[in-house]
């Protein structure tokens, strides 16, 4: 799992008269968790979709492993992604949504039980995901993301919509597999618990990268907050 | 390939209101034999010398024909298949796993096409048994001929299988549910049946009357001025619409790999 790397390079997003991401270069390292930061609007969902070839850049390029995420072979393996709450069917239950998943590849079905017992949803899998809260939502997005027991973990907001208990529950999940070595770019709007989670911050405001590096170097022995807010909305 | 098509296929079966269509396309293709029967041979019409009643040939031929009419349904079904990608944001799993999208959207446009065999195998089933029953309450009748079921089969089989892939270019073209379905049914039942029965010289071309076509089955002379005489012989028809299929898998293809998912 030591080769794993993200790399961004003089990425650009138009859409029509809106510049989404103006060439935003940066690097993730392998085995590390990095927090990818920025206001709302700031570029990090469309940064994050062209990474997983989604969106199609304007100029530049996102890599996966070197490559583009459409060269990766089997990527469900190498890449896991939660990009919103939805990505499943609400008329399935969360058992045949990850069946739908996995039979597109060559997953295993007892890794089903395997996932779902990993976020805790195991005693509503075979529960309609309609009735599902968002929490629980969240909790499958991050299943279908393990499915394929990947090395690297491309997760957008997934604290969103989880309660202080959720929240307490992702920041041990991700702790957990970052402790496994894996290579983790995680966006939120959590600082406090990113300041607990990440190794790494990138930092990124109307599309523009504002600051990247260690956890250490961007709060310089302040909080994460008092550092996001000097560096986005006092600039 | 295997493997996504079986993944398709998961979707298509899990869903409950996907067996709720091919339930309602039953219905509605048995509609489609058993209200001519009671029409036909309602006093009414016979007094009024307009429709031959099912005592003879024509008459038969008019009620059978409509045993493909469910390819209505096999039509919702592929924009279905297409659209809830969108509705519910399952696109962006689908593509993760499978980036490559046009083998995605080919594993579709096969299950699509399979799906909508499957609900005109039904309503023609549906229908054709609905309307023997009905036929028992007006003994006797004109006899069933096994050349007019195999022909209405064939039209029933191959609008199937076409008209499934054009739901899924109308779903990558319209990803909105509502407005792609509610275009299709309007477009099917309305605008498409007025320009087949009253401008046959363009209907004939449209879908419903390529289908007509393959049906290749007379009414003999009635109010309608209806002529099998005016639509395609079945070849031609077979082609119009596999043409159809080809027009809108390209249409699938073009708006689905260029699109980006936000």
């Amino acid at each position: 799992m030591s080769s794993a790397k993200i790399e961004f390079r003089d990425l650009s997003k138009h859409y029509k008269d809106v510049l989404a991401v103006s060439n935003f270069s940066a690097q993730v390292q392998s085995g590390r968790v990095t927090g990818f930061l920025g206001p709302n609007g700031a570029g990090k969902s469309t940064a994050l979709r062209c990474l997983l070839g989604l969106v199609t850049p304007t100029n530049g390029s996102a890599l996966i492993n070197g490559g583009g995420y459409s060269q990766l072979e089997d990527p469900i393996r190498k890449v896991g992604a939660v990009l919103d709450s939805r990505g499943f069917h609400p008329g399935l239950t969360a058992k045949q949504n990850l069946k739908v998943m996995a039979s597109a590849t060559d997953i295993n079905f007892s890794r089903i039980d395997e996932v779902l017992e990993l976020v805790d949803l195991a005693g509503t899998a075979s529960k309609r995901t309609k009735g599902f809260s968002l929490g629980m939502k969240q909790r499958l997005s991050l299943a279908i993301a393990m499915l394929g027991d990947p090395e690297i973990l491309i997760l957008d907001e997934p604290a969103n919509g989880l309660d202080p208990l959720g929240i307490v529950w992702l920041r041990e999940f991700l702790q957990k597999l970052a402790g496994e070595g894996r290579t983790i770019l995680v966006s939120s709007h959590q600082l406090a618990e990113m300041q607990n989670t990440v190794n790494d911050v990138l930092i990124i405001n109307k599309g523009v990268l504002v600051a990247r590096g260690s956890i250490k170097e961007i709060c310089q022995g302040g909080s994460l907050e008092e550092a996001f807010l000097e560096l986005t909305f006092k600039k | 390939m295997s493997q996504l098509l079986q993944s398709e296929l998961r979707k298509l079966t899990y869903l409950r209101a996907n067996w709720l269509l091919l339930l309602w396309s039953g219905l509605f293709a048995a509609l489609g034999t058993v209200a001519p029967i009671m029409i036909l041979n309602s006093d009414e019409n016979r007094l009024s010398g307009g429709f031959s009643g099912t005592s003879t040939p024509e008459g038969i031929n008019a009620v059978f024909a409509n045993a493909a009419s469910g390819y209505l349904f096999a039509l919702i079904l592929g924009i279905l298949i297409m659209t809830n990608e969108y509705r519910h944001g399952t696109a962006v799993g689908t593509f993760l796993v499978t980036p490559k999208r046009s083998t995605v959207l080919l594993a579709k446009l096969m299950a699509a096409s399979m799906a909508g065999l499957v609900v005109q195998l039904f309503s023609f089933l549906m229908a054709i048994t609905s309307g023997f029953i009905a036929l028992t309450f007006f003994e006797p009748h004109a006899p069933v001929a096994a050349e007019l079921l195999f022909k209405v089969f064939r039209a029933a089989a191959i609008s199937g299988l076409v008209l499934g892939i054009v739901g899924v270019g109308i779903g990558a073209l319209i990803r909105n549910q509502i407005a792609a379905v509610t275009g299709a049914v309007i477009w099917t039942l309305i605008v498409e049946g007025l320009v087949v029965a009253f401008v046959d010289s363009i209907g004939k071309y449209l879908p419903a009357g390529a289908i007509t076509g393959l049906v290749d089955v007379d009414f003999g002379k009635n109010d309608f001025n209806f002529s099998i005489d005016n639509y395609l012989t079945p070849g031609p028809a077979t082609l119009v619409l596999l043409g159809y299929a080809a027009l809108f898998s390209l249409i699938a293809m073009r708006t689905t790999l260029r699109r980006d998912l936000d």
